[in-house]
């Protein structure tokens, strides 16, 4: 067969190297073209990871044992020989960037899967890549260079070592560097400012909500032939929202991102929740941002022990000790009591007393009152069991103000009785008795010191608020509240009433552990009515008017921008099969009962949606057996239909 | 004084002995060990129940293990043996009276931990009924005209508690398809904007996938509600609509000029603190524009009150939409569980049910006596070993029994077991079933329904808990270990039967002529005052009628110490000073130790 010249042009040589001409025949097959340019580079090297890119094709020659005849390939094709794995910046939920290699020629899906190995996050088909928003870049902001957390020197056979050390994959264990990476990686952000909230973009309606949609990537086609070139920018998110087995003991990084996804999706008002919601997820944020700082690698362990162990524990103890005597021994046994001398204040009786001192004691759940510490044996004037009553706080730290509000039921409706604490710690020991005596849990309860230090620590935050603002930074416990809500509630509060709303909200999360805490954030953004909604606008045929599709996990829905309302839902299980025409750009949808629907995209490609309702199907198929293997061929089949090459 | 090592290896050894061999004088032990630590409380009667929680032990006499490590594991277990006695020591029993269908009534004991799904399992040995999923416990508020079906996982002894004194509220024993409707047609109620006929025809695997994504998921999705209701203003007369919202974190309204937006929505309830009823009567007794009312307040309040919120809807069911969305958004997953676990045991229940139709649900029935013709399951050695069970009354009473759930009662007189024959071993078959198939149709002879000998312990000889100052007759209820303050509360459940049942009133006399019978529990005041036929038991002693006048619920704000309560052991008449009613107790246990 006749031989002609091939020009290469070799990366490695340099952008400005001409190509590397060599001589070929028609029937040489690709793997022999690779061996005769590196034996004309004469660089020593590993040329494993590297393929050969047809420019004007936009396509990669993978297949070795192909002859340049059957790819077709003839002396006019521009070829360059590269390596498959380039870096990438990647911009990941919690907001920062990380720098990795990644594979340029697979299918995007398998890139994912390449990118969260490299991550630590198990199950990537729940993820993709999107195109970054454009930045307005403002030429202060160019001076804040921003930090890039550098993963391009791991080795890609060490990637898939499976062994963890300190429960961090092996690769991150490298160097101190590589551990700051997996600590960004696996550890809450601290809340941002409010300013840096305030100064991100906020989408407005619906519609701006669609927009985002248009920017994923294509699964089932490579980098390169989608354009993105080495060192480029890109995000990566939790794409399709139905998060498989999350597992706090193996998802540390996984469920650190969904956290700052789920988080930054709030305080953005990407989903909207209601003000009561947003208090509790500040309240949460607030306990997740402290937990984590003072317990870092607590991820996994569970402390929680019942009191029967717990007490067992110290029983055991004693026991070890010699002195120890049995009647001590019971003594550690019972109840804990507070006692105090406190002010009362019933406004319902009509009374023109205001607040009066008694002396004060706490037992099991109630509370009761004597004239004075003398007569504290005797009969009390009243006692109140709090077990199932309301509290709530009215403090304020400036003006030494301590006041503990009950809502008391009883038979007759709620009575309102307000204690007056003369201080901080006075304050903290009861408040903390009264919330747990409202859960029925007596002052015996293991929670009740760490009870005591969430209020204290709050106290904390209201007084450097109430200070000046500058030396808010100074310490660890002050945290703007604002940093906690969306921008919306900067305006409507100001931090001194946000504060206790915030703590109100965090009196029924303050026990939990930092994996709990975090699954109930993530539990109350997946119960929001709006949660795992992704909107494309769309003109349904026959229509005349724009509409949106809501693509959810378990159903499409159409919702009317006239109305702003849901008009229509298809669940998934009811479908029997969507079709997209590629010419016309429609994707068509046929459902049991002959229910058909046809729409085009207007700011998606209809690609985007096909992959969207295929990949949810994918979804709904993954099944505890199989959990390791993903099925990639069954995904490609379903989201990647028009690449019938 | 003396140490724990010492007491390890000698009190708690003969204790662990005792336990197996000898139920009296463990008591006898044990209570004078704590005695001797100034315990606070010591256990009272509870022996049976915590020997079969810790059924894992080594029998201790098995003789003494050489080894350390099996004795340092067998210490472990005897203390927690002995906090568990101490715990149980503590736990309340109150007696409840239920009502049935027919207007009967079945008094039982309930301990304070039992579950209401325990408290049916019970009521379904007791009735032979068909134990169907819907049979559920509920609780009527006679003053607020509320109604309310507790749910399986719930506290039994809790809400009786927030009744007041002279309450006539009660708790029936029915079928309530409601309690669970929401998993036998699931598209009912998150699919309800569909059209009739597609949720009429769905299909069984979409009902489930229903449910697994609604209850399986990471967190509960409560069904998309949304839509006007009359909301009766606090403490007003007049009824404003209101558009509402259901969200998993509360129930939410519109503002007069708003958007629908979540963020503009505000706050009418969240749910920790209230409890959903069902409102009667509101028409007339509210003016309010329909009959389909539901109701949210705090439990334990009793009376009219502003903090009680009534909501009306347009249909019924609307309203059972609304209801359902509130407990699943209150409960999440427990209501999953509860169905599950109802439904196992309905299974195997109608696998023992021959002739009746598990699934039926005919309201009209007049008893649920009638609706098995054979026995029920015998979940007889279930109970006998679970750890820790509610131990029902046979175990709490004397004489111990070694079974501590009786097969049911047959129900005719002749066949009623006396004494001796209550002591059948554990798995017992039921009666026989010749007397079963011989039943003769409903009515049954009605003494059986008030007076079932499973559960009410024939005069005691007391033999079985000699160490104890001898109780009174009637101790299966004042004797039961009341913990110190509050005092025993045994929640007067026993409102008058409604006057309109005929049936009543037989069913309210106790079979004279058994020897065996022990009177019901002491009258209730409003019993005799609402008029209905007195009951004529033998005449009660006096001091088991006192507690009763001076039970009050516990946590009741204005009621609070009063002068301290009549003990119903004699002990405490001789007690004095003591304060409470344990330190006497004990005191008097020294006294026979000592002895």
């Amino acid at each position: 067969m006749a031989a002609w010249d091939l020009s290469v042009t070799v990366e490695d040589l340099g952008p400005d190297a001409p190509p590397v001409t060599i001589s070929v025949a028609s029937d040489l097959h690709v793997g022999g073209v690779i061996v005769k340019l590196v034996e004309k580079t004469q660089i020593k090297r590993d040329w494993s990871d590297h393929a050969l890119w047809w420019d004007q094709k936009k396509m990669w020659l993978l297949r070795t044992a192909w002859t340049l005849e059957k790819y077709g390939i003839h002396a006019d094709a521009r070829l360059i020989f590269m390596p498959q794995h380039r870096p990438l910046k990647l911009d990941l939920p919690n907001g920062k960037t990380v720098r990795l290699r990644a594979c340029f020629s697979d299918p995007v899906f398998q890139t994912v899967m390449g990118i969260c190995r490299q991550l630590n996050i198990r199950h990537p088909e729940e993820l993709s890549l999107l195109r970054p928003v454009e930045e307005k870049k403002k030429k202060k902001d160019k001076d804040l260079t921003e930090e890039i957390y550098d993963l391009t020197e791991v080795p890609l056979s060490s990637v898939s070592r499976p062994c963890l050390y300190n429960g961090m994959p092996a690769h991150f264990a490298e160097s101190e560097k590589m551990e700051a990476v997996y600590k960004m990686l696996s550890i809450t952000q601290t809340p941002p400012a409010p300013e840096v909230i305030t100064k991100q973009y906020r989408p407005a309606s619906v519609v701006d909500k669609a927009h985002i949609n248009g920017r994923w990537l294509d699964s089932s086609r490579c980098l390169m032939q989608q354009n993105i070139q080495e060192n480029d920018r890109l995000w990566l998110r939790f794409k399709y929202y139905t998060f498989y087995e999350l597992d706090p003991k193996y998802d540390v990084v996984r469920l650190t991102q969904l956290y700052e996804q789920a988080r930054w999706a709030i305080l953005l008002e990407d989903i909207d929740c209601t003000e009561e919601e947003m208090m509790l997820f500040g309240a949460l944020q607030y306990h997740i941002s402290k937990v984590s700082q003072s317990e870092p690698q607590a991820l996994s362990t569970n402390t929680a022990m019942d009191d029967l162990e717990s007490a067992l524990l110290s029983l055991e103890v004693k026991m070890e000790g010699e002195s120890s005597s049995a009647t001590e021994l019971l003594e550690t046994m019972t109840a804990p009591e507070l006692n105090d001398y406190l002010k009362i204040f019933r406004p319902k009786r009509l009374t023109l007393k205001g607040y009066k001192q008694y002396w004060f004691k706490f037992q099991d759940t109630s509370i009761a009152y004597f004239k004075s510490k003398e007569e504290s044996i005797g009969e009390p004037i009243q006692q109140i069991n709090l077990k199932g009553c309301e509290v709530a706080p009215d403090v304020n730290v400036a003006a030494q103000k301590f006041l503990i509000r009950l809502l008391i039921p009883a038979p007759e409706g709620m009575n309102e009785v307000f204690l007056r604490c003369e201080n901080e710690r006075q304050y903290a020991q009861w408040m903390a008795g009264c919330r747990l005596a409202s859960k029925g849990k007596s002052l015996a309860d293991s929670s009740f010191q760490s009870e005591i230090q969430s209020i204290r620590s709050f106290l904390a935050m209201q007084r450097n608020n109430s200070g000046s603002s500058s030396n808010a930074a100074s310490s660890d416990e002050s945290i703007n509240t604002h940093s906690l809500v969306s921008p919306r509630y900067h305006k409507k509060y100001k931090t001194k009433q946000l504060t206790p709303r915030i703590l109100d909200a965090y009196q029924n999360v303050a026990q939990l552990s930092l994996s709990d805490a975090l699954m109930r954030f993530l539990q109350i953004w997946q119960a929001l009515p709006d949660f795992g909604l992704s909107y494309v606008v769309v003109r349904f045929k026959g229509s005349r008017k724009d509409e949106v599709l809501g693509i959810a996990p378990n159903r499409l829905i159409r919702i009317d921008l006239g109305v702003g309302d849901v008009v229509k839902t298809w669940r998934y299980n009811n479908m029997k099969q969507w079709n997209v025409n590629w010419d016309i750009r429609q994707v068509a949808i046929e459902f049991e009962g002959n229910v058909n629907i046809a729409f085009s995209c207007v700011t998606a490609d209809c690609r985007i949606v096909h992959e969207f309702i295929g990949g949810y199907i994918f979804m709904s198929t993954r099944s505890r057996e199989k959990s390791d293997v993903l099925n990639q061929e069954l995904f490609h089949k379903l989201t990647g239909g028009h690449e019938a090459l | 004084s003396e140490s724990l090592h010492e007491l390890e290896d000698t009190d708690l050894d003969a204790l662990m002995a005792d336990l197996v061999a000898d139920l009296s004088a463990t008591e006898e032990k044990l209570t004078a060990e704590i005695q001797g630590l100034k315990a606070p409380s010591p256990p009272l009667s509870s022996s049976l129940v915590s020997t079969s929680a810790t059924s894992p032990l080594p029998p201790p006499q098995a003789g003494k293990p050489s080894k350390e490590d099996i004795e340092a594991q067998m210490k472990a277990d005897k203390i927690k043996l002995a906090l568990e006695k101490l715990k149980e020591a503590k736990v309340k029993k109150l007696v409840v009276k239920v009502l049935m269908n027919d207007g009967s009534s079945k008094t039982l004991m309930v301990d304070e931990r039992q579950t209401v799904r325990e408290v049916l399992d019970n009521l379904f040995e007791k009735t032979h009924c068909d134990a169907n999923v819907d049979w559920s416990l509920c609780e009527t508020n006679y003053e607020l005209q509320l109604e309310r079906t507790f749910e399986d996982h719930e506290n039994m002894v809790e809400p009786l508690l927030a009744w007041t004194r002279d309450s006539e509220n009660k708790v029936l024993f029915q079928e309530r398809r409601d309690k669970f409707e929401v998993f036998k047609n699931p598209q009912n109620f998150y699919l309800w904007k569909k059209d009739k006929k597609t949720l009429k025809d769905m299909k069984d695997k979409d009902k489930e996938l229903l449910i697994k994504e609604n209850f399986c998921g990471p967190s509960i999705i409560v069904p998309d509600l949304e839509g006007v209701l009359y909301l009766k203003e606090d403490g007003k007369k007049s009824w404003k609509q209101r558009l509402f919202q259901l969200r998993a974190s509360g129930i939410y309204y519109v503002p007069k000029g708003k958007t629908k937006s979540s963020r503009d929505l505000v706050c009418f309830v969240q749910f920790d603190n209230v409890n959903v009823y069902f409102g009667k009567d509101v028409k007339n007794r509210y003016k309010a524009p329909t009959d389909f009312c539901f109701v949210l307040k705090h439990p334990q309040i009793q009376k009219e009150s502003q903090y009680i919120k009534y909501l009306c809807c347009d249909d019924d069911w609307t309203m059972r939409l609304w209801m359902t969305g509130i407990r699943i958004a209150k409960y999440g997953a427990l209501l999953h569980g509860n169905y599950k676990a109802a439904e196992k045991k309905s299974v195997v229940s109608s696998a023992w049910t021959n002739r009746s139709t598990p699934s039926s649900s005919n309201q009209s029935t007049p008893s649920p006596t009638i609706r098995g013709t054979r026995c029920p399951p015998h979940p007889q050695e279930d109970f006998g070993n679970l750890p820790p069970p509610p131990p029902p009354l046979n175990e709490i009473l004397p004489p111990p029994s070694p079974d501590p759930v009786l097969p049911p009662p047959p129900p005719s007189l002749a066949s009623k077991p006396s004494g001796p024959h209550r002591k059948q071993p554990s798995g017992f078959p039921p009666p026989p079933l010749g007397i079963d198939n011989n039943l003769p149709p409903p009515p049954l002879p009605p003494p059986i329904d008030e007076a079932p000998p499973d559960f009410l312990p024939p005069p005691p000889p007391n033999t079985g808990i000699g160490s104890f100052p001898p109780p009174p007759p009637n101790t299966g209820f004042g004797s039961l270990p009341p913990p110190p303050p509050p005092p025993p509360p045994p929640v007067s459940s026993l409102p008058p039967p409604p006057a309109s049942f005929g049936g009543i009133k037989k069913s309210l006399h106790p079979p004279p002529q058994d020897p065996q019978f022990l009177p019901p529990p002491p009258p209730d005041p409003v019993f005799t005052s609402a008029g209905a036929p007195p009951p004529p038991p033998p005449p009660p002693p006096a001091f088991a009628a006192t507690p009763r006048a001076n039970a009050r619920p516990a946590g009741s704000v204005k009621k609070m110490p009063p002068a301290p309560p009549k003990r119903t052991t004699p002990v405490a008449g001789g007690g004095g000073g003591g304060g409470d009613l344990m330190s006497e107790l004990m005191l008097a246990m020294k006294k026979r130790s000592d002895h």
